[in-house]
């Protein structure tokens, strides 16, 4: 049968000819520039991404040498909680270490934003001391800055999510910059006790969920703990492609942030101090795997051109061309893999 | 002014945030005698598809998108007044909810904030909500359309489960049902039954009008 | 999702060299190129080589630097990591704290 095997955003599986794959290669691409503005890729890296596509292989991988460094979010959520087997936190991450040979581990507590852990901090330290004298890799501490808890019920703040509606704009502005205040004193002060207690780097994490304020508040405290402490590790994982202007008129270092997308944002983290880009790019489940994965090395490679730091690709599921389900098939992440080390250059994953 | 003229300086106005020009416009409108429908579908509400358009990119930014929904408002009434020759016309309602085991409500609040500039009265039950919760709502109110968001694969089912309690309690008929949220697709509607999937707030006010048949 | 990325692009962990330039780019900010020729440079392999696995298994043996398999009297742990330390020339912010406690 000349139809090739593939996938939809959402993991539904289908069949296309391939015409209709190089089509949606060079549509993804096109979406891409024209969103982020940057260059679509060349005919050649289509060639190769075609080829990727099409592969009769169930699961593929790059080529000997290419290979490149793999670091989590959720990390210890992921065999205890996730998946639901019975551990502690520092077997998973040894199960990881010893295992799955990972190249890195993060420890994360199940309430998972950094507001949350000011009042169980001396337990999150004491776990990170003992993990420290067991593990040989490097072990990150993360969390989400979550700028949303600061709001009511869950804060003192007004919440701008029910001020915008109302076109209180003015409140739910200053709502925004006052939440970043509270944010950015809860991150110095969970990262630095992490820092000191033996964490190889600290991962913000989902950076942007609440929008630009959530993204102007990590780089804030990014900036002090790296004036505090100058070879602590950083890595700055995004929420999404484009930072949500939910405020629209916040700055850093002279640039809105609102609307910008991985190729700017990395210039932002950079100048914050930090050591690793997590780039995210959306996966639209409606299109196809060759769609979003041209999508996806589109923005990855801008980055990674940018970037004067390491990029590693969120590639979890509904992000970098991973379909959107909790068990994304092997033959859809591999192909994301390959297409984005290979063709995006990325440093990691 | 032509219609023509009419139509590009509402679209204008709306992208441009601008209510003391947008009411003017619809009152130009109505006093011209154009068609209020035209000036409404192909003026003010292209204008507003194109702003969640550009929110969608990054290029507009919350506080603009619920200016301009309120520019729109404002230009509705008028606009409203003389479609329904002084009476205003009789407000569809839709109830919208994120579904059961879910607190994404972002996205949820962008698609209420544009359907509410269409004249659509929209109850938001907000996030988290039980599926008995929605349809008590929307027999309650009354409701037109009931719309559900999820954000996570695990949540999803919840959109399939409103589908089948109101099938099971033969209440399908009385409402149009709508899905949207990241994972959720055409495909997806279509498989349980929905009667419309919308990616973004913009094309979700084209499908409601549709489902309305507006 | 762990074992399908490292088995599609990963560098092998501690089966390797993926935990040494894992710490490079976490601490010095390089990008992977860099980062595999400073390790590469450090352990005295070519940069291809470290993410073989017979080739890394003597390495990591003769620098005692830890490996998957456990071996009487091989370094784990903490141990590990001070030679890492060591090794790499840099500073692991729980071998200094190591340090500092015992008076070392
Ligand atoms: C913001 C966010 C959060 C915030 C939510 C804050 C809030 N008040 O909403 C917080 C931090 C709380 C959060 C928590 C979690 N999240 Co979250 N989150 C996101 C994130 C970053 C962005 C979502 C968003 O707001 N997008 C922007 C809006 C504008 O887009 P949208 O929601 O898609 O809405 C548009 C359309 O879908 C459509 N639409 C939406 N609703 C409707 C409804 C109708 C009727 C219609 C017609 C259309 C429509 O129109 C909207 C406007 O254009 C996504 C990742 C991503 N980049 O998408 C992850 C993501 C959705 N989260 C994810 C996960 C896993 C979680 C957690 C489980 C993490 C954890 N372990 O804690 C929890 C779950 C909590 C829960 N029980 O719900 C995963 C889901 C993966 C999956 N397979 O399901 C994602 C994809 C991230 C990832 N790759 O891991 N999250």
């Amino acid at each position: 049968m000349s139809d090739i095997f593939t996938r939809y955003g959402d993991g539904s599986p289908t069949r296309m000819s391939k015409e209709d794959i190089r089509f949606d290669l060079e549509e993804g691409t096109r979406d891409a520039a024209d969103r982020g503005k940057i260059p679509a890729l060349t005919e050649a890296e289509l060639d190769r991404l075609f080829e990727i596509c099409t592969m009769p292989e169930k699961a593929v991988t790059v080529e000997r040498g290419d290979e490149v460094v793999v670091s989590f979010d959720a990390g210890t959520l992921k065999l205890p909680v996730r998946a639901g087997i019975p551990m502690d936190r520092s077997t998973a991450i040894l199960t990881h270490e010893r295992a799955f040979c990972s190249d890195t581990m993060e420890l994360g507590h199940v309430d998972y934003s950094y507001k949350q852990l000011k009042a169980i901090i001396h337990e999150e330290c004491q776990a990170m001391e003992h993990i420290q004298l067991n593990t040989i890799i490097p072990v990150f501490y993360g969390a989400m800055p979550n700028l949303g808890l600061y709001t009511k019920p869950d804060g003192p703040i007004d919440n701008w999510s029910e001020l915008l509606p109302l076109a209180k704009i003015a409140e739910a502005k200053a709502a925004q910059e006052e939440a970043v205040e509270h944010a950015v004193k809860d991150m110095v002060y969970v990262a630095s006790r992490m820092y000191e207690s033996g964490a190889d780097g600290i991962n913000f994490d989902t950076v942007g969920a609440s929008g630009d304020a959530d993204v102007l508040a990590t780089l804030q405290a990014a900036q002090i703990l790296k004036e505090k402490y100058p070879d602590i590790a950083i890595e700055f994982g995004m929420a999404g492609e484009f930072v949500l202007g939910m405020h629209g008129e916040l700055y850093y270092d002279g640039t809105r942030l609102a609307g910008l997308y991985p190729h700017q944002q990395v210039k932002m983290a950079e100048k914050a101090g930090a050591n690793i880009f997590g780039a995210v790019i959306n996966t639209n489940s409606s299109m196809t795997f060759a769609w979003n994965i041209a999508r996806a090395v589109t923005f990855v490679k801008a980055c990674t051109e940018a970037a004067n730091i390491p990029v590693h690709v969120n590639v979890g599921m509904g992000v970098g061309a991973i379909p959107v389900t909790n068990t994304p098939p092997v033959d859809a992440v591999s192909r994301a893999d390959k297409a984005l080390v290979e063709i995006g250059k990325a440093d990691g994953l | 002014m032509s219609i023509e003229d009419i139509i590009a300086e509402s679209r204008e106005t709306i992208l441009q945030c601008d209510q003391a020009r947008a009411v003017a416009v619809a009152e130009r409108a109505v006093a011209q005698g154009f068609d209020p429908v035209q000036v409404l579908s192909e003026g003010f509400s292209y204008g507003i598809r194109q702003m969640g358009d550009l929110f969608g990119r990054g290029e507009v930014f919350l506080p603009q998108l619920i200016l301009s929904s309120e520019v729109m408002k404002s230009a509705v009434v008028i606009l409203d007044a003389a479609i329904q020759g002084g009476t205003p016309q009789a407000k569809a309602k839709m109830v919208i909810a994120t579904v059961e085991g879910d607190v994404h409500d972002i996205g949820k609040g962008i698609v209420v904030s544009l359907l509410k500039t269409q004249g659509i009265e929209v109850y938001d039950l907000g996030r988290d909500v039980p599926t008995v919760k929605i349809i008590e709502k929307a027999l309650e109110v009354d409701a037109n359309i009931i719309g559900t968001s999820a954000l996570l694969t695990t949540t999803l089912m919840g959109q399939k489960k409103l589908e089948d309690e109101l099938r099971k309690n033969g209440l399908r008929d009385k409402f149009k049902t709508m899905v949207g949220g990241a994972p959720a697709t055409q495909r997806w509607a279509d498989r349980i039954g929905a009667d419309a999937y919308a990616e973004d707030a913009a094309e979700a006010v084209t499908k409601a009008l549709a489902l309305l048949g507006r | 999702m762990a074992i399908t990325h490292e088995m599609a692009a990963g560098m092998g962990g501690i089966r390797t060299a993926g935990d040494l330039v894992a710490r490079m780019q976490m601490t010095k900010g390089m990008k992977i190129k860099d980062a595999k020729e400073y390790v590469a440079a450090k352990v005295g392999v070519s940069t291809f080589d470290l993410c073989d696995e017979a080739v890394m298994k003597e390495v990591r043996e003769q620098l005692d630097i830890g490996h998957v398999q456990a071996r009487v009297g091989a370094s784990i742990g903490m141990e590990a990591k001070f030679n890492i330390a060591r090794v790499l020339d840099m500073k692991i912010q729980a071998v200094e704290n190591f340090k500092r406690k015992t008076g070392m």
